[in-house]
C-alpha cells in the first residue's frame, strides 16, 4: 500500500474512478462466469479463466469457440487477435510507465483492460504533471480485478439458475456496443467496424475462423480507407 | 487452453510496456492497430444478431437487431455503458413481447 500522501491520494482517486466503471464490469463478469460454466467448464476452470486471462472479450470468445468444438489453435489465434489491442494500449502507456521497475510494469500489464487504459489516459490529460499516475492506475486496476473475480464467481453460481428465455446473453453484445460506438469517429473507423461486422456474419468459414478473418478484413478496410482518403 | 491464452494475453500486455521505452513500433503497424478494437468488437457484436445458437444458416433475429440499433443510438447519445445495457435489455424484452 502507498505510504507517501501524494501516492495514497492518487490510489484513492483510482478507486473512485472505478465506481462508475463497475456498472460495465459487473454484468460483463457475470455473463463471462455464466457462459463458462454453461459451456461445460468446471467452476474452478471458469474462475481460472478470470484470473489467468483477465480479459472479458477473449474469455467470452474462447468460451464460445470451446463450446462449439473449435480446434485449440483456432481458439488461441482468436484470443490473440482480440487481445492485439493491448499492444496498442501498452505502446501508448509506455510513454508514461516506461521508466518504472519491471515489477511495476508486470503488475500494470497484468491489470491492463480497455477501461483502465481509457481512464488513465483521461487522467493524464487532465493532470499532466502528476508524478504518481501509476498509483492511480493501481487503484483503478486493482478494484477492477477484485470486481471481475467476484462477478465471475456470482456468474458461475447463478448462471445455471437464470432461464435462457430472459436472453441475458444479450448483455455481452450490449457492453460491446457501448464500447464500440464512442470509437466510431471518421469514415475509416466506420468502414473498419462495418466490414468486420458484416464479414463475421457473411463468411461461412470452417473451424470457426470467422472472427479472425473478419477482424483482419475490418482492419484492412480501415487502413485502405485511410490511405485512399489521405491520397486525395 | 486457459494457461496458453493467459500467457499470450500477458505477453501482449507486457511486451510494449517493457520494450517500447527503447523500441518504436513501425508506423504502418501502429496505424493498423488503431483499427483492431473497432473491427474486433463489430465482429463479436454482429453474429449473434443473425444466427440462432448453433444454427448453420443466417436467420435474422428481428428483436435482437432492433434492440441492438436502439442500444447503439443510446450509446451514441449518452456514452454510458449502464444506460446502454439497461435500456438495451428493456428494448429487447419489449420487442420480443411485441414480435415473437
Amino acid at each position: 500500500m502507498p505510504q507517501v500522501p501524494g501516492e495514497r491520494a492518487e490510489f484513492i482517486d483510482g478507486l473512485r474512478a472505478f465506481v462508475p466503471m463497475s456498472m460495465s464490469i459487473l454484468p460483463f463478469g457475470l455473463v463471462c462466469g455464466a457462459a463458462a460454466s454453461n459451456a461445460g467448464l468446471t467452476g474452478g476452470q471458469a474462475l481460472a479463466m478470470s484470473w489467468v486471462i483477465f480479459a472479458g472479450s477473449a474469455q467470452i470468445a474462447s468460451t464460445q469457440l470451446f463450446a462449439g468444438g473449435a480446434p485449440l489453435l483456432v481458439i488461441l489465434a482468436t484470443a490473440t487477435i482480440i487481445n492485439l489491442r493491448f499492444l496498442m494500449y501498452g505502446a501508448s502507456l509506455s510513454r508514461h510507465f516506461g521508466g518504472l521497475s519491471r515489477r511495476w510494469q508486470a503488475a500494470i500489464a497484468y491489470l491492463l483492460t480497455d477501461q483502465a487504459f481509457a481512464l488513465t489516459i483521461v487522467r493524464r490529460s487532465t493532470s499532466p504533471q502528476q508524478p504518481h499516475l501509476h498509483w492511480f492506475y493501481l487503484g483503478l486496476g486493482g478494484a477492477t480485478w477484485v470486481c471481475w473475480q467476484l462477478a465471475t464467481i456470482a456468474g458461475i453460481l447463478l448462471g445455471s439458475l437464470v432461464p435462457p428465455s430472459w436472453s441475458l446473453d444479450f448483455i455481452v453484445p450490449l457492453t460491446f456496443i457501448a464500447m464500440l460506438v464512442p470509437l466510431l469517429s471518421g469514415r475509416a473507423m466506420l468502414l473498419a467496424a462495418g466490414t468486420g461486422g458484416s464479414a463475421a456474419v457473411l463468411l461461412a468459414l470452417p473451424l470457426q475462423l470467422n472472427l479472425i478473418v473478419a477482424a483482419l478484413l475490418g482492419v484492412a478496410a480501415g487502413v485502405a480507407a485511410e490511405k485512399l482518403g489521405s491520397g486525395r | 487452453m486457459i494457461i496458453a491464452i493467459g500467457l499470450i494475453t500477458f505477453l501482449l500486455r507486457f511486451a510494449p510496456l517493457a520494450l517500447l521505452a527503447r523500441l518504436q513500433l513501425a508506423g504502418w503497424l501502429q496505424q493498423a492497430l488503431r483499427f483492431v478494437p473497432a473491427a474486433v468488437m463489430a465482429a463479436i457484436i454482429a453474429p449473434p444478431l443473425f444466427f440462432a445458437v448453433g444454427a448453420p444458416n443466417i436467420v435474422p433475429d428481428p428483436p435482437r437487431i432492433a434492440a441492438a440499433a436502439v442500444a447503439a443510438l443510446i450509446a451514441w447519445r449518452t456514452r454510458s455503458t449502464l444506460a446502454t445495457v439497461v435500456l438495451g435489455m428493456l428494448a429487447l424484452w419489449a420487442l420480443q413481447a411485441l414480435l415473437d
